[in-house]
């Protein structure tokens, strides 16, 4: 499962930069990255999910999709009305990437300490 | 829920892909908007540049150094060839001499208009009005045109000096004076009674008094003994204007 998660990343970063050739208008790159920032952070989550054994795939895109464009949109409102809403986006789904980055981190340090145990 | 294993890689993979996208994208377009816009990166660019303009300055102001002794050597082998032109010549001096064509020296003064050091504080007034602590064009048109009014013969600032055809004028940062950029601080030289002069400038609620008020350090005014003002360097030729006839003139 995450080998099939860095093969896709690697890909499509090897993609974007190599590739494709789109020139997106410069006020759109900050919304471009936020939603770049909500999808790592389903990205995690999803890993997170599928170590538990509860990774929906319905869940899992519908989140993908979701946080992506709210992220996008709190940002665009932020600027419309003078608030940097953004950083709304930016703390929750920063946090978010720890926690769920711990909880793996964890998962793996118990699957070796209990494959020590039997070994 | 019963998913297949292959449909949920499938999907991982998808994501993980779109993921890498976004990133890739975001990345890109950050690193084009870094490169793209002026500051920093481009500085040493800009500098070299300018140091270059520079130079080219320097070179074509010679040239128009050497092509005005030309010109006078021309005039003085002119002058000297007939003899009745000695007249003329005296008369050529006179007209340069008021167009400000000649270096000159004589008593005069010195006044340094620069902009104010002080760091803007607090609800005081720099904050408020920040260009009350720079020197503008209209301080220099003021100050230019006082010391005219005061008699004063020959004035330049930072050895540019002021003719019947100088512009002073802001442009952003800086200020043309005859097409030259500078910036503060103004050195102002003129030749005229130096008592007259200063007490010219320093009338209450005169040229410098507005500027005094705001900072006393922005001005600094003294009478010199000797005053030498170089004569004006720029270009003399007249595209438009042609002299007419005594007696076509119009009563």
């Amino acid at each position: 499962m995450i080998a099939v998660g860095v093969l896709g990343l690697v890909l499509g970063v090897l993609i974007a930069t190599l590739a494709l050739d789109i020139s997106l208008p410069s006020e759109w790159a900050a919304y471009l990255s936020l939603a770049a920032l909500a999808g790592l952070d389903t990205a995690f989550g999803g890993w997170r999910a599928s170590l538990e054994g509860r990774f929906h795939t319905d869940v899992f895109i519908s989140g993908f999709i979701v946080n992506a464009l709210l992220a996008a949109l709190l940002a665009y409102l932020g600027d419309r009305i003078g608030v940097d809403l953004f950083l709304a986006a930016v703390v929750t789904l920063g946090g978010r990437m720890f926690l769920n980055l711990s909880l793996i981190r964890r998962y793996y340090l118990n699957q070796l300490a209990l494959r020590r145990q039997r070994g | 829920m019963s998913e297949n294993r292959l449909y949920q890689k499938v999907v991982f993979f998808a994501i993980w892909l779109v993921v890498g996208m976004l990133l890739g994208l975001a990345f890109k377009e950050q690193t084009r908007i870094r490169t793209a816009e002026l500051p920093s990166a481009r500085l040493p660019e800009l500098a070299r540049a300018y140091v270059q303009e520079k130079q080219a300055n320097a070179a074509l102001e010679e040239q128009i150094r050497q092509l005005r002794q030309r010109i006078n050597e021309l005039e003085t082998a002119f002058a000297s060839g007939a003899k009745q032109a000695e007249v003329l010549s005296k008369s050529l001096e006179e007209a340069k001499l008021i167009a400000g064509l000649l270096d000159v020296e004589g008593p005069g003064i010195e006044l340094v208009l620069r902009d104010s050091t002080r760091k803007p504080t607090g609800e005081s007034l720099e904050q408020l009005l920040p260009e009350l602590y720079t020197i503008h064009d209209y301080d220099l048109l003021r100050v230019v045109n006082e010391l005219r009014q005061a008699g004063a013969e020959a004035i330049s600032i930072n050895g540019q000096r002021i003719v019947a055809t100088t512009g002073i004028r802001c442009t952003g940062p800086v200020v043309y004076i005859n097409d030259v950029k500078m910036a503060s601080p103004f050195v102002i030289h003129a030749i005229g009674d130096p008592k007259t002069l200063i007490g010219a400038l320093e009338m209450p609620g005169g040229a410098l008094s507005d500027i005094k008020s705001v900072d006393p350090k922005m001005v600094e005014l003294r009478a010199l003994d000797k005053v030498r003002i170089p004569a004006y360097s720029g270009p003399t030729q007249f595209r438009y204007a042609r002299p007419v006839p005594p007696q076509e003139v119009q009563p």
